[in-house]
């Protein structure tokens, strides 16, 4: 069964604070963050299904997987000093593969990919105590051509179908966003005013609209990770989201969101 | 950079500058390597002499102009900052 589901964003720079990013910014994110935290150790779940988008560190160019489960005994990633290991939930890893390819979804699926930092910075600020499972699932968001949004957010509608028919009791996270450009000449002016517009339509309940964004959409608004929270959205459906906080930095539209189930 | 998509699709061309810039940002190993010699470790990856040239003055434009992937530019660059340990980083 499916008993909560959150949006957090994922930028390094929470982890690993250069003197370029404000403090006390930071601060409020991890604030958000801790709230989740709470949430979760208030919902004991038994695993976090985790859709995130994978910055070129699982799958390079020698393959590039539109969508993606992690269904190996267990994943594991590291940055700078940080290293992370994350036992899965194979039952719940395997059910997503089998039945996803079922329903017409062609996923890929690993068990031995390292796992990306979108995956463990969420996971750093917000694991209940004690830990629990996870089940990474990927999307491509940065190597051209990605999955379209209208196929993210029906891929998260089988997803939600699949794990409303489990018996464990699974939170959903998708990780990303909102809006940032980086490596590029709009580093430092993202697309505040889409993220707000955007968090307005979630909170009135209007998260299919999201479906019909087109990835030209998602690039020219530096949201190409949006697609995470769209697959999200394919399951949690028209639920009004809680925006815990939307925090834009110089650079990044940090948000962290929960919808109801 | 102003014309087209933020994030292009990667050209055939370009794939060795890539892998490069993946190593530097992925490969511990490499990167360290790559931080005592530059120059070497480029030609050792393969690059040309413009694309090793674009890739030690760290001239992002010039990179991406020669298909560099912008994000692997980006996290490959934070990742040698804090190899090389010149700023500083409060850690969570």
């Amino acid at each position: 069964m499916l008993v909560g589901a959150f949006a957090c964003a994922h930028t390094p720079q929470l982890l690993i604070r250069p003197d370029t990013e404000d403090r006390a910014l930071v601060l409020r994110v991890h604030a958000a963050f801790a709230r989740v935290r709470v949430r979760l150790e208030t919902l004991r779940p038994d695993a976090i299904v985790m859709i995130g988008g994978d910055h070129v560190e699982a799958f390079f160019l020698s393959g590039v997987p539109a969508l993606a489960v992690y269904a190996g005994a267990s994943c594991a990633g590291t940055f700078g000093p940080y290293a992370y290991r994350y036992p899965i939930h194979e039952p719940v890893a395997r059910a997503l593969v089998e039945q996803g390819i079922e329903r017409g979804f062609d996923l890929h699926y690993t068990q031995d990919a390292p796992l990306d930092y979108a995956f463990y910075v969420p996971l750093h600020f917000t694991m209940p105590a004690p830990p629990v499972l996870i089940v990474p699932l990927h999307v491509n968001v940065y190597l051209p051509p990605q999955p379209t949004p209208r196929r993210c957010y029906d891929w998260g509608a089988t997803v939600g179908d699949i794990l409303r028919a489990r018996p464990e009791r699974l939170v959903l996270m998708a990780s990303g966003g909102l809006s940032h450009y980086p490596g590029t000449d709009r580093y430092g002016d993202p697309d505040v005013e889409f993220d707000r517009r955007l968090l307005d339509r979630l909170r009135a309940g209007r998260g299919r609209e999201c479906a019909a964004l087109t990835g030209e959409d998602l690039d020219t608004a530096g949201n190409v990770e949006l697609r995470t929270w769209v697959t999200l959205l394919g399951a949690v459906g028209d639920a009004p989201a809680d925006v815990l906080c939307y925090e834009p930095s110089w650079h990044h539209g940090n948000a962290v969101v929960e919808w109801p189930v | 950079m102003s014309a087209g998509p933020h994030y292009a699709f990667p050209p055939a061309r370009a794939y060795a500058l890539n892998r490069c810039l993946y190593a530097i940002k992925s490969d511990a190993a490499f990167r360290a390597r790559y931080v005592v010699d530059p120059e070497a470790t480029a030609r050792e990856a393969g690059l040309d002499d413009e694309d090793r040239a674009a890739l030690v003055a760290g001239d992002r434009d010039r990179l991406v102009a020669r298909g560099a992937h912008p994000y692997l530019v980006f996290m490959a660059d934070l990742r040698l900052r804090m190899e090389r340990g010149g700023s500083r980083f409060e850690h969570f």
